[in-house]
């Protein structure tokens, strides 16, 4: 009798945790589907349910990647060999990522997923799949983005009237004007260029780190793009008596790249040689080849140069070396930090060789052709 | 000679290109301060290239080269935008209606605005491949 009773009792007890572990599953907040070796769905929650828009009837024993459609940015299905779900299985590591899931109603949700393989005496027996709806962050970030844009353009625009204007006068366009006339409003087109820069490098830092940058590829002629940039900066170099000159020593100074994102980061280079360097120095701008497949950009200055205890960190975030924060107190650190990051976006390298009180030059190589992206990416959070 | 239209709703920018292009090299110039008038414009103004603002009120830059129909009706025209947004989805989308350069206002100096006139009225039209984020 004993014995019956204690049976009963611990089936109980099994009941109650199968009831609670059922409970546990039903309260998760994210979705959860647990799938077998197949892929198979073998538990779906009402979270999940939710988020998709179907029944329970309607996924339990279906093949997971069949019924749930996983899509990118575009609409498009994502292969079934790019699916977390399928990574997870051959590489036997959770895999984290976001994309699409079609809602039963044809709907696109943006999701972010995380997949582990299920491994039971060293053999993967299914797989779980966490996954979160995030429409509401995905629209933070667009209407930050949307934001910043709009601001940076506000921004720009009365600062290209100044720009525009003082260098109307400077170059006559109004009439003759005195020389203290012309150095004043060198000082203000000194000023205008800083601020510009500070709202590029705010816009581009800003979009590189939300991965929104984004990238329009053509034929771009170098030797025109930097001719442009050192009128640009002429006024600016001017006021430090700065020699600014150019050399050509390639017959191809021409490369398939965004013609925006190159000019930023020659503009920053030659920028920064022309404010890092004192009074009377001078910066050259050299285009070469480099072997058959690459270009090279060369800034060279004999300016303050860089510390060798600092040069490790040179492309790092907010970092200026001691030397120049002395001498030259504007500046965020974020320029350099901008060069690297955009001279990768296009697929090229920057490096650099520096003295102290010798100067630096910096390298930038870029492939000829850069190649556009043709797989599928994962969403990004604009 | 060349025929330029300016569309730029800054009245102050617009009369600054207006001027710079008009003391060089014998453009004649034609202003419009939306891509309404633009249109209207062009009714009786034939462009050799047209330098065109992207964010205008009553009508945008994107919205005038699509009502403009550039690379089916006027293949030979050359579109330069002059925006202050650069990486934006804004500028690739006027780059697949046909323009062939975008040029980013608060960058330029005047003394590079006729240069890269000349330049894009002697290039090649050319399409961009556009590469994902």
């Amino acid at each position: 009798m004993s014995r019956s009773k204690d049976s009963d009792a611990s089936s109980l007890s099994a009941h109650e945790e199968r009831a609670q572990a059922q409970a546990l599953f039903n309260s998760i907040g994210d979705g959860v589907i647990t799938t077998d070796e197949f892929g198979k769905i073998t538990r779906i929650n009402p979270a999940a349910l939710k988020i998709l828009g179907y029944k329970e009837n309607e996924l339990l024993n279906t093949w997971f990647p069949q019924k749930i459609i996983a899509v990118d940015e575009n609409g498009e299905a994502i292969n079934l060999i790019d699916r977390p779900i399928t990574k997870a299985f051959l590489s036997g590591e959770s895999v984290y990522e976001k994309m699409y899931y079609r809602r039963k109603n044809g709907q696109k949700v943006p999701v972010t997923v995380t997949v582990s393989p299920i491994i039971l005496g060293n053999r993967p027996v299914g797989a779980v799949e966490v996954f979160r709806d995030i429409t509401v962050e995905y629209e933070i970030d667009r209407m930050k983005s949307e934001f910043i844009s709009l601001a940076s353009h506000q921004l720009r625009t009365p600062l290209s009237a100044i720009k525009t204007y003082s260098h109307m006068l400077i170059d006559g366009y109004m009439g003759e004007i005195t020389p203290p006339q012309r150095k004043s409003l060198q000082t203000v087109v000194v000023a205008a260029n800083r601020m510009n820069e500070l709202i590029s490098t705010l816009l581009n830092i800003t979009r590189i780190e939300a991965g929104s940058i984004t990238i329009t590829t053509k034929q771009v002629n170098l030797h025109k793009v930097i001719e442009e940039i050192l009128k640009e900066l002429d006024h600016t170099a001017n006021a430090k008596q700065i020699q600014l000159s150019l050399k050509v020593a390639t017959r191809q100074p021409t490369v398939r790249t965004d013609p925006l994102i190159i000019k930023e980061i020659i503009s920053n280079l030659v920028s920064n040689a022309i404010k890092y360097t004192p009074e009377e120095g001078s910066v050259t701008v050299t285009i070469s080849s480099r072997g058959k497949q690459h270009v090279m950009v060369r800034v060279e200055d004999t300016g303050f140069g860089i510390p060798e205890q600092a040069q490790t960190q040179i492309f790092t975030k907010f970092f200026r070396a001691q030397n120049v924060v002395r001498r030259e107190t504007s500046g965020t650190g974020l320029g350099l930090y901008l060069v690297h990051a955009l001279t990768e976006q296009l697929g090229g390298k920057v490096w650099f060789t520096s003295k102290e009180d010798v100067g630096t030059t910096f390298y930038v190589s870029l492939p000829r052709q850069r190649q556009a992206a043709l797989k599928p990416q994962p969403i990004s959070v604009v | 000679m060349a025929n330029i239209l300016i569309v730029e709703d800054d009245t102050d920018l617009n009369a600054a290109y207006k001027i710079i292009l008009e003391s060089e090299k014998n453009y004649t110039v034609k202003s419009a301060y939306n891509g309404q008038e633009a249109l209207e414009t062009l009714k009786n103004f034939e462009p050799d290239l047209i330098l065109l603002d992207l964010l205008m009120p009553i009508m945008g830059g994107l919205e005038f080269l699509q009502n403009y129909e550039l690379q089916k009706k006027h293949p030979n025209v050359k579109v330069l935008i002059f925006t202050n947004m650069e990486n934006s989805p804004e500028v690739t989308e006027a780059y697949k209606l046909g323009a062939h350069r975008c040029i980013i206002k608060s960058w330029t100096a005047p003394q590079n605005l006729s240069r890269v006139i000349t330049d894009a009225l002697d290039e090649k039209q050319e399409k961009p491949v556009e590469a994902t984020r």
